[in-house]
C-alpha cells in the first residue's frame, strides 16, 4: 500500500513544484541532492536497484530489479541496455528482458567467460547493487492482434525474450495455442528452469525441450536443430508465426529452413553481430579533435576511433543501442551486419557497426 | 643541458637561459607523453571514489549551508551557513565543474560528470566556457595576442601588450575583477574587443549574450530571489549568505587563477613562435608558462588542483586528483632540461602578480618586439 501511495505521489507531482525544486537546484536537478538519502534518484537516467538474484545454475543468475520512477516499463521480447560499474568505469551492454511487463523486471544472463558485463554479473551482482537502464528497445514483439498459431523456436539464452513473451501471453485471455521450442545442451544449462515449469501447466503452451548433450528426462527430446527439424517435429510448422532468438548459426538454421517453407511471418532476435563483411577500408578524419587514421577492411569506424586513441561514446558494439551514433558529415560507409554500402552527407550512423569505405569524416 | 650546433638537429627552443635542439625537445615531449600515459592507463576504481566522495560532500555542504542560513538571525548559523557555502561553491566550480568540463571524468562513463552535458554552479554557461577555456587558453597558453586569458580584454598582463592610458587604473580595477570574477567568466567568450574590431559578428555576439542572459536569470533567481524567499522574514540573512558565498568563491578563483599564469616566472609567448609548433613545443610552453602553488592535500582540492597549474596544462584531461602524483616526475625531467619548474607558496606567487599588474600598468622602458591588441 505504501508503495503505491508514494508512486502515485511523486507522478502526480504538480509542475509547479517541480519547477521550484528545478529553479532552486539549477543548474542541477532536485535529484542531484536527493541522491544523497537516495541513490536510486536522478533526473537524467534510469537507476535500478537489484532486489533480488536468483541463481540459475552457476552459470547463469535471474536478477529482480527496482528501477526508479523514470522507468516506463517494457513490451514483452523488447532488450534493454544496462550499465553496471567495474572498477569504477561505466560498462553497458543489452538485455533482453525476461520478465512479463507490470511487475518488477528481470533480466536473465549468462556468463560468457570473458570477463565483460555478463560475467560481472553473474559472479559478483549481489542484493542492493545500483545499476541502469536505458529505454527498453526492439522490435522482437507480438503483433496485434496477436497470431492465433505460434511457434517459438530458442537455444540457449535466447530463452530471454520468448520467456517474457510467452509468460505475458499466457497472463493475457490470449485462446490459442502456442509452440515453443527450446534447444539446450544439458539440463543444467537451462536458464529459468523454475519459471518454465510453472509455464508448462498451461494447456495453451506445448513446451518442448530438445536436448544434444544429455540424456532427456520425462517428455523431453534429444537431439539439435537442422533443416528438418521442424518439418519434422511440428505438425504444421510452415503455417504458423515464428518467433526465433539464438546463437548466429542457430539463427541462420532457422531462418533458411523459414526461408524455404515458411508461410507465415518470422520475427527473430540477434544477440551477436552477423559476420563482418569486409569493407574497402579507408581514412578517417576526426573533424573535433582534428586527427586521422587509417581504418582497415571491415575494422568499425569505432574501433578505428579507438585505435586512433580517441573514446567515442559507445553502448552495446553490436548495433543496437544507438548509443554510439555519430554524425558523418560526407563519407561512404559499408554497413557490417547488412553488407550494405551508402554514401552519407551529414547523416549519423551507428559507429560501431559501420566500416569506412574510402575517405570518411566523423564528427569525433 | 648543452646544445651542439649541428644542422641535422637545428636549436628549436630558446628562452632566457635555456636552448633546446630538435632531438631534445622531442625526447622531452616523449617523456612527457610517456608519464600521461602511464597515470592513464591506472585510472579506475579509486578514482572513481574519489570523485563521487567529493560531490556527495560537496552538495551535502550545500544543503547544510543553505538549511544554516535559513536560522542566519542566529549570528553562529550565519557564519557556519555562509562558510559551508562558500567552500561548496568554490568545490563546484573549481575542483569539481572546471574538471569535469575538461573531460577529466569521461572515462567513467557516468552522465553526471560527462563533459558534454555537465554545467556548473557559475553565471558562465558551459559550453561557452568549454570553448573560451578548454580550447582557446588551453591551446594558445600565453600567447599574446591568442590567448584571451592575458589581461581578459581588460589589463596589461604582458610587456607585449601595447599601453594605454587607461591600464593606469588596472592596480584598481583589478579588485573589481577580482571581486566580480565570474561576471568577468560569463562575458569572457563574447569577446566584445572582436565585435568591436569586426573580426566577429554582431549576430553570433547576440545568440551568445541570449544564453548566457539565460543562465544569469537562474543562477540570480536562486540565489537572489528564491531562496531569499523562502526564508520569509529571515530573507535579508539568506540573501546577505548567498551574496558573501558568491563573493567569496569570485575571491579564491581570482587569486588561484591568476597565479596560474601571471608570476614573476611566468613566461609569455609570440604568435610566431607558435607556427608549427610541434608536441614537444607545446608542453615546453605550459610548463613555462604556468606556475604552481604549495601547500597541504585541503589547499590543493580548494584550489581545484589548479595549485598544480604546470600539471593540469601539460594533461588537462588527466583526472586532478593525479596531479600531486605526477608533480614531483615533472618537476624532475623539467631540472634534467633546464627548465625553470616556476612553484612557489601562495602568498610569495601572488605577491609577484600583484608586482606584474601594477609595474605593467606603467608604460615599459623598452619598445616591445612585436605588440599587439
Amino acid at each position: 500500500m505504501n508503495v503505491i501511495t508514494a508512486s502515485n505521489s511523486q507522478s502526480g507531482t504538480p509542475g509547479l513544484i517541480r519547477r521550484l525544486g528545478k529553479a532552486l537546484s539549477t543548474p542541477f536537478d532536485p535529484e542531484d541532492y536527493l541522491a544523497l538519502f537516495d541513490p536510486l534518484q536522478s533526473a537524467r537516467e534510469i537507476r535500478a536497484r537489484v532486489i533480488g538474484v536468483q541463481r540459475e545454475s552457476d552459470q547463469a543468475v535471474t536478477l529482480t530489479l527496482q528501477p526508479n520512477r523514470l522507468w516506463k516499463g517494457h513490451r514483452a521480447g523488447q532488450h534493454v541496455l544496462l550499465g553496471v560499474e567495474i572498477e569504477g568505469v561505466r560498462h553497458q551492454r543489452c538485455f533482453s528482458l525476461s520478465s512479463a511487463p507490470g511487475g518488477a523486471p528481470t533480466i536473465s544472463v549468462k556468463r560468457q567467460g570473458r570477463g565483460g558485463v555478463s560475467d560481472h554479473l553473474v559472479n559478483r551482482c549481489r542484493e542492493g547493487d545500483l545499476l541502469t537502464l536505458a529505454e527498453p528497445a526492439g522490435e522482437f514483439v507480438l503483433p496485434d492482434p496477436v497470431p492465433e498459431r505460434l511457434l517459438m523456436v530458442t537455444a540457449g539464452s535466447g530463452i530471454t525474450p520468448v520467456h517474457s513473451i510467452v509468460k505475458s501471453l499466457l497472463a493475457s485471455n490470449f485462446d490459442g495455442k502456442v509452440t515453443w521450442v527450446h534447444f539446450e545442451r544439458r539440463y543444467r544449462d537451462l536458464m529459468l528452469s523454475d519459471s518454465l515449469a510453472q509455464l508448462r501447466r498451461d494447456p495453451r503452451l506445448d513446451l518442448r525441450l530438445v536436448l544434444s548433450g544429455d540424456s532427456p528426462r520425462d517428455g523431453d527430446q534429444a537431439g539439435r536443430l537442422d533443416e528438418h527439424w521442424l518439418t519434422d517435429n511440428i505438425a504444421d510448422a510452415a503455417a504458423r508465426t515464428v518467433f526465433t532468438c539464438g546463437p548466429a548459426g542457430f539463427l541462420d538454421t532457422v531462418m533458411d529452413w523459414h526461408g524455404e517453407h515458411g508461410r507465415a511471418p518470422l520475427f527473430h532476435e540477434r544477440f551477436k553481430a552477423a559476420p563482418v563483411v569486409a569493407g574497402e577500408g579507408g581514412r578517417l578524419y576526426f573533424s573535433r579533435t582534428g586527427g586521422q587514421a587509417e581504418a582497415a577492411a571491415g575494422v568499425s569506424l569505432l574501433e578505428a576511433a579507438e585505435q586512433a586513441g580517441l573514446k567515442p561514446k559507445h553502448g552495446c558494439r553490436m548495433g543496437i543501442c544507438h548509443t554510439c551514433k555519430c554524425k558523418v558529415s560526407k563519407g561512404r560507409v559499408r554497413d557490417l551486419q547488412s553488407g550494405k554500402s551508402r554514401e552519407l552527407n551529414g547523416q549519423e550512423v551507428r559507429i560501431c557497426v559501420h566500416a569506412a569505405e574510402g575517405d570518411v569524416e566523423l564528427d569525433l | 643541458m648543452n646544445a651542439k650546433v649541428d644542422h641535422f638537429d637545428p636549436i628549436v627552443f630558446e628562452r632566457p637561459g635555456v636552448t633546446l635542439t630538435r632531438s631534445q625537445v622531442d625526447a622531452f615531449g616523449r617523456e612527457i607523453d610517456a608519464l600521461r600515459e602511464e597515470i592513464m592507463a591506472d585510472l579506475g576504481e579509486q578514482d572513481a571514489r574519489y570523485i563521487r566522495r567529493l560531490v556527495r560532500t560537496q552538495k551535502g555542504m550545500e544543503l547544510a549551508g543553505r538549511g544554516l542560513l535559513f536560522l542566519g538571525v542566529l549570528p553562529p548559523a550565519w557564519l557556519a551557513g555562509t562558510a559551508l557555502l562558500s567552500v561548496s561553491k568554490i568545490l563546484e566550480n573549481m575542483e569539481i565543474g572546471h574538471n569535469v568540463m575538461h573531460a577529466q571524468w569521461d572515462w567513467l562513463g557516468d552522465p553526471a560528470l560527462d563533459s558534454s552535458t555537465y554545467d556548473w554552479d557559475n553565471t558562465c554557461p558551459a559550453e561557452q566556457w568549454k570553448h573560451s577555456h578548454n580550447y582557446m587558453h588551453h591551446t594558445f597558453t600565453n600567447v599574446v595576442g591568442k590567448d584571451r586569458d592575458v589581461g581578459y580584454g581588460i589589463m596589461r598582463m604582458s610587456e607585449e601588450q601595447r599601453w594605454n592610458p587607461a591600464y593606469l587604473f588596472q592596480p584598481a580595477y583589478n579588485w573589481v575583477l577580482a571581486s566580480l570574477f565570474q561576471w568577468g567568466v560569463a562575458f569572457h567568450d563574447l569577446e566584445v574587443e572582436r565585435v568591436l574590431k569586426g573580426e566577429k559578428s554582431f549576430a553570433e555576439y547576440r545568440a551568445q549574450r541570449r544564453k548566457i542572459m539565460k543562465k544569469v536569470r537562474k543562477q540570480v533567481g536562486k540565489d537572489y530571489l528564491l531562496f531569499p524567499l523562502l526564508a520569509g522574514p529571515f530573507a535579508p540573512w539568506v540573501l546577505a549568505g548567498n551574496a558573501t558565498a558568491n563573493l567569496t568563491r569570485n575571491l579564491w578563483s581570482y587569486l588561484i587563477i591568476f597565479c596560474g599564469h601571471f608570476t614573476e616566472h611566468a613566461e609569455m609567448f609570440s604568435e610566431a613562435e607558435i607556427e608549427n609548433e610541434t608536441r614537444g613545443q607545446w608542453y615546453l610552453r605550459q610548463l613555462l608558462g604556468s606556475s604552481n602553488l604549495e601547500g597541504g592535500p585541503l589547499f590543493h582540492i580548494m584550489s581545484g588542483n589548479l595549485s598544480h597549474q604546470i600539471e593540469h596544462h601539460l594533461f588537462p584531461d588527466m583526472p586532478s586528483n593525479r596531479y600531486k602524483q605526477v608533480a614531483p616526475k615533472v618537476r624532475e625531467i623539467a631540472e634534467r632540461y633546464g627548465l625553470h619548474y616556476n612553484s612557489g607558496r601562495l602568498s610569495r606567487q601572488f605577491g609577484t602578480v600583484l608586482k606584474r599588474i601594477n609595474r605593467l600598468a606603467l608604460p615599459s622602458r623598452r619598445k616591445p618586439k612585436n605588440a599587439t591588441v
